[in-house]
């Protein structure tokens, strides 16, 4: 437990995401140890959010619940990350990301334990507001806002160590910038050899090189993605298959949090979606 | 009083970079003057037991919700890189926390005063809310002079400190809801809790605003 207490707090402070690793393709942490961290983080987060279930008022109240959900936050992530790796990883390829499979899949878990230590961390103040209110619509909306937040936190780590992995793609911003800079200045006599299409300097094959050509109109040249925004167009890519997929699979996993009305139940009927809940609660909310 | 001049001047033991955190005597700090104050505060009907209450409450309002946001303190602290500064951080939080109890304590004279002139219970309670927001600006001058140094060495720190900011507010503002009544209404029997304490504060202000709103 120890062990795995230190791996999230390398985790957290970037051990495994760094500069060196990520620009060789690497991402130096067992994909076991990041299961095993999200699996503890999201039981703590979950018996947080699940508090509320025991303590609900009426006549339900019931602490299955909070076995429930501490089960069903992990399992959640878990399941979104398992649906959508796939298509996460043909992204990233497509882009020329320099990550295998195996180190895109921890990446993403990494990005997971991430958001999960934030949720955990927020755990304090969801016990405290579940035994300081009785309002199901809070609970759930305060619950959406921290799930939100915590997913911000492991986007940051995500989007960081994607700029690292693409500017380790890259490895040509000089000679990219290089060519434009020096549009108006008069052609060197001996101009150094360019690379050949297709191949690393040292000539080695190359899955998708993008060196600058000199045939290439400037105009051209500028409209070239950079390394920054491949890194982007693969984030936001993910952030809408992971954001979409997790919504839903969060509604299908529901009952998280147990509304005082029902008794305890493991899943709820399949009907509408993550954002009918929202909307719902909003109004519930506002209508008292 | 030493300790509670030094807090206020950020000297000796409470200078912003020593390399010995004084938490201890911060925490004695805080807790003493967030008890004088409260027993002011509690003072308006002047019971005993009111006074009592409130004295234990304001230093748990002062405590209890910054305990509740250190941990997302700590992880976020942690993904910004800045964890070789959280003891220093912390530091600033708690004197900050200090400092308000110290700035409640000086205005204490002055609430009893209040007290003295009006029997008003909701005069009362505003005056309140603005001696605590008074003491919450003077925290906030403690916290600004602990972070320069830190925002010096890393802008992060900037979010770091506006992440704090927000959570500490949003789970202060519920932790006074269910402290209530600091004060304490002179019609009714004297309670540690009221017995709507487990109301939500951010509930009934959207309810009250949207009644007042006639929707």
């Amino acid at each position: 437990m120890k062990e795995l207490i230190r791996d999230i707090d390398v985790l957290l402070r970037g051990g495994f995401t760094r500069r060196e690793d990520l620009l060789e393709g690497r991402v130096c942490v067992p994909s076991s140890t990041l299961v095993r961290g999200g699996i503890v983080l999201g039981c703590l987060a979950g018996a947080c959010s699940g508090l509320y279930g025991g303590l609900r008022p009426g006549v339900h109240a019931s602490f299955w619940q909070l076995i429930a959900t501490s089960a069903k936050v992990p399992l959640l992530f878990l399941l979104t990350l398992m649906v959508t790796v796939p298509s996460l990883y043909v992204f990233s390829a497509l882009s020329g990301s320099r990550l295998a499979f195996k180190e895109t899949l921890r990446l993403l878990l990494g990005a997971i334990a991430v958001n999960l230590a934030l949720l955990a961390s927020f755990g304090p103040v969801i016990a405290f507001f579940t035994v300081s209110t009785n309002s199901y619509p809070f609970m759930v909306l305060l619950n959406v806002l921290f799930f939100a937040v915590a997913g911000l936190g492991g986007l940051v780590f995500l989007r960081r160590a994607l700029d690292l992995v693409f500017e380790g793609y890259a490895g040509e911003p000089a000679v990219e910038s290089g060519t434009i800079a020096k549009e108006d200045e008069p052609e060197p006599a001996d101009p150094p050899p360019l690379p050949v299409p297709g191949a690393t300097e040292d000539g080695q094959p190359l899955e998708s090189t993008r060196e600058v050509s000199p045939e290439i109109p400037v105009w051209a040249q500028r409209l070239r993605p950079r390394p920054v925004e491949r890194s982007e167009v693969v984030f936001r890519a993910w952030i809408v298959i992971y954001g979409v997929v997790g919504a839903q699979m969060g509604w299908i996993l529901r009952p998280f949090i147990g509304s005082p009305d029902q008794p305890f139940e493991l899943f709820r009927e399949r009907e509408h979606s993550f954002f009918w809940g929202v909307f719902k609660a909003l109004g519930e909310l506002f209508a008292g | 009083m030493r300790d509670a001049d030094s807090l206020l001047r950020v000297r000796g033991a409470f200078a912003v970079d020593t390399a010995a955190v004084p938490w201890r005597r911060l925490l004695t700090v805080l807790v003493v003057s967030g008890f004088f104050y409260g027993a002011v505060m509690g003072s308006s009907n002047l019971r005993l037991l009111q006074m009592l209450f409130s004295g234990l409450k304001v230093p748990v309002l002062l405590l209890g919700a910054a305990v509740c946001c250190l941990p997302s303190f700590f992880v976020v602290n942690t993904l910004l890189g800045l964890r070789d500064d959280f003891a220093a951080a912390c530091r600033g939080i708690l004197a900050a926390q200090a400092t308000v109890g110290v700035v409640l304590l000086g205005l204490a004279p002055i609430t009893a005063v209040v007290y003295a002139s009006t029997g008003d219970y909701a005069f009362a309670v505003t005056w309140n809310g603005g001696m605590f927001l008074v003491a919450a600006l003077g925290g906030q001058l403690t916290l600004i002079r602990h972070y320069r140094p830190l925002v010096t060495r890393d802008p992060k720190h900037k979010i770091g400190r506006a992440s704090w900011l927000v959570l500490y507010v949003f789970v202060t503002i519920q932790l006074a809801w269910v402290l209530r009544p600091f004060i304490g209404y002179a019609n009714l029997p004297t309670r540690f809790f009221r017995a709507d304490t487990w109301d939500n504060a951010y509930v009934v202000v959207v309810q009250t605003v949207l009644r007042a709103l006639g929707i």
